[in-house]
């Protein structure tokens, strides 16, 4: 489960994130939408450890991430949230030049490991051994995503964060994307997710509404106009 | 560390799968620069220096001494098959000079012979072009030491007075005085001094061939960096973030890239060397003699080794730091060409910076493409020692000061 208590964030002096809480039970999937350039991203960067908050506490399944301990200075500890935490950028981390099964190497530095996961694991519900062999950079958008799932996926950790996945995907693509974390959530994954898609929106159990680095739960229900009539009241 | 040793393995993988396309940019390049480089060469040995320097010369009255010793000058053997003189007015002399049409004007002034004969010593005045030519520049040489020789004679003489006048030896001056002339004119009139060959070189211990194999090489190890682009280009922001989510930070992420360059860099030359090998028998006699010519074999492989290794390293983090103080493709790699070539010019590898204006001379001292020079001309040469280690101390410093600075900017990005 995750735990997370009034984080804080700013770049420079713009404050990005205002005393951000919310938690995430075991297997369930958290959305949060908002406008472009509310904070999602910074909000995710925290959770994923590649940002340092200014102030609050994240905690994964009771371990501390993140925390100021009360003495006024940040401290996270990198290996819990490496463990613990998978994370799916906006943009692929893959290496264009070399292979799909080069570039899952880097990420999965036991060569048998990754064999049995291309063979049996989630890599093989993924798809990605079918294309293994091919080069990273001549994959289309659908195949580089799963590809990124897959390098998240690596240690197979409890927590998976997802900065708009299906961005720039068609529709069949996206239906994969939304199939791959319907199997995360049954084997009790937590999911935390950002999106514009709808689709996706119906897998979260809780959804969220970000404005000026707020976040305000909202009805897992709302859709379609109601949400965007909620975010454009919530933002303006 | 785990973590770290898998992400080198995995660029040393991406080098090699890049390394083909790698040698053939490398190829290319090194074809462009050995035909201009050679076709230089041979301009150059076939358009030998100019031998008559062009001289007006100002004779302020109509002086029978003066116009005699200017005939005496004239006719000197040594004097009359390298200068050309040309007696004109002051006005028609400046004006010579400044349309470019004499290397030298010389003002004899008035009583010129008569006052060194008394010993006042008349000063004469020689004008060069502002933008001196070859020809100029060898007179003024010639001129200079000529007049250090004048003044180690009047010296003499002033010793011999004063010590003669201190001693009470009045009656033996004018014998001490015959014996410092006779020693002097001995000096300066040895006609076997003629027949002596010494050559001066703006190319120091080198000779041109030498000299523009050195900066060709030079120029090629930077401008391969071209090539080297995808493997020292910053990693993609995606990557950078679950790097460092693994542990691998920044500073082990350009040390890779950096090894990987280099590793590249040493490969490339290497295939490259064996293919010159190869070609050995197609290439010219004489550009191959003359490569070889004079070079003193140390019989010790592993200081050349270790001194061409020092050059690969040295150039491969000047070329990493330029791409760091970039952010594109495009730009670094426009970049890189332009550094070099300026850097290399100012070095002195494109045209001697003995011919350079003498700030130009003095940024070319501080730059590191000049040590790369002269060290690439130790290692072909084989001479040098004492500057071969002067010059490794230098290039490994500006190794550590490149990479820092490189190391810096990229965290700074992030």
């Amino acid at each position: 489960m995750i735990t997370v208590t009034d984080i804080t964030s700013a770049y420079g002096r713009k404050q990005i994130l205002r005393g951000v809480s919310f938690t995430a039970q075991r297997g369930e999937c958290v959305g949060i939408v908002g406008a472009n350039g509310c904070g999602k991203s910074t909000l995710l960067s925290v959770l994923a450890g590649t940002l340092k908050p200014s102030a609050g506490q994240v905690l994964y399944y009771g371990r501390t991430a993140w925390s100021d301990a009360g003495s006024g200075r940040m401290r996270g500890d990198r290996e819990v949230i490496r463990r613990m935490t998978g994370y799916v950028p906006q943009e692929n981390p893959l290496i264009p030049e070399l292979s799909v099964y080069d570039n899952l190497r880097l990420w999965y530095p036991d060569k048998k490991a990754l064999c049995q996961e291309l063979e049996q694991g989630f890599l093989h519900r993924l798809g990605i051994e079918a294309f293994c062999k091919k080069q990273a950079g001549k994959l289309s958008g659908g195949m580089k995503k799963r590809v990124s799932i897959g390098i998240a996926m690596a240690g197979m950790p409890p927590v998976l964060l997802m900065d708009e996945p299906s961005a720039a995907l068609d529709l069949i693509c996206k239906e994969d994307i939304r199939k791959y974390l319907q199997i995360y959530l049954e084997r009790k994954g937590t999911v935390v997710i950002t999106t514009h898609e709808e689709s996706e929106l119906s897998l979260c159990d809780k959804l969220y509404v970000m404005r000026e680095g707020k976040l305000e739960q909202v009805d897992r229900n709302l859709r379609g106009e109601a949400l965007t009539e909620k975010m454009q009241i919530v933002t303006s | 560390m785990k973590w770290r040793i898998q992400y080198l393995r995995v660029e040393v993988k991406k080098a090699l799968v890049l390394f083909p396309r790698m040698l053939f940019q490398a190829i290319l390049l090194m074809m462009i620069i050995g035909v201009i480089a050679f076709c230089g060469v041979r301009g150059l040995e076939r358009d030998p220096l100019a031998a008559s320097i062009d001289i007006a010369v100002v004779v302020q009255e109509d002086n029978r001494m003066t116009q005699m010793a200017l005939a005496y000058v004239e006719n000197m053997e040594s004097v009359s098959s390298y200068c050309h003189f040309q007696q004109t007015t002051e006005e028609e002399g400046f004006d010579l000079l400044r349309k470019g049409k004499i290397a030298v004007l010389v003002l004899l002034p008035e009583q010129l012979v008569e006052g060194i004969m008394n010993g006042r010593n008349p000063s004469v005045d020689i004008y060069f072009p502002r933008n001196a030519r070859l020809e100029a520049m060898l007179f003024r040489e010639l001129t200079e030491s000529g007049e250090g020789l004048l003044r180690a004679a009047q010296a003499q003489i002033y010793g011999a007075n004063d010590t003669a006048s201190a001693y009470g030896l009045q009656e033996q001056l004018s014998k001490m005085e015959a014996e410092i002339d006779s020693y002097n004119l001995a000096f300066a009139l040895d006609r076997m001094a003629l027949f002596d060959t010494e050559q001066v070189s703006v190319f120091g211990s080198m000779n041109v061939v030498q000299f523009y194999a050195a900066s060709g090489a030079v120029l090629f190890l930077l401008l391969t960096g071209m090539a080297l682009y995808p493997v020292m280009q910053r990693e993609p922001t995606a990557i950078r973030k679950q790097l460092e989510r693994q542990g691998t930070g920044s500073g082990w992420q350009c040390f890779s890239q950096w090894f990987c360059a280099v590793l590249c860099m040493g490969l490339l030359l290497a295939v490259l060397w064996m293919g010159v090998k190869l070609a050995y028998r197609w290439l010219p006699d004489g550009f191959l003699a003359q490569i070889r010519e004079d070079r003193a074999d140390s019989g010790f492989l592993l200081p050349q080794i270790m001194l061409a290794g020092l050059i690969v390293l040295s150039a491969v983090t000047i070329v990493y730091f330029i791409y760091s103080l970039t952010g594109s493709r495009t730009s670094g790699i426009l970049l890189l060409f332009l550094v070099s070539v300026v850097m290399v010019y100012l070095s002195g590898g494109l045209a001697p910076s003995m011919f350079m204006p003498e700030r130009m001379q003095a940024v070319g001292r501080w730059l590191p493409t000049t040590y790369l020079m002269e060290a690439v001309g130790n290692l072909l040469t084989g001479r040098n020692k004492t500057g071969t280690s002067q010059c490794a101390a230098i290039l490994v410093l500006s190794t550590v000061v490149c990479g820092m600075m490189a190391y810096v900017l990229r965290r700074r990005e992030e």
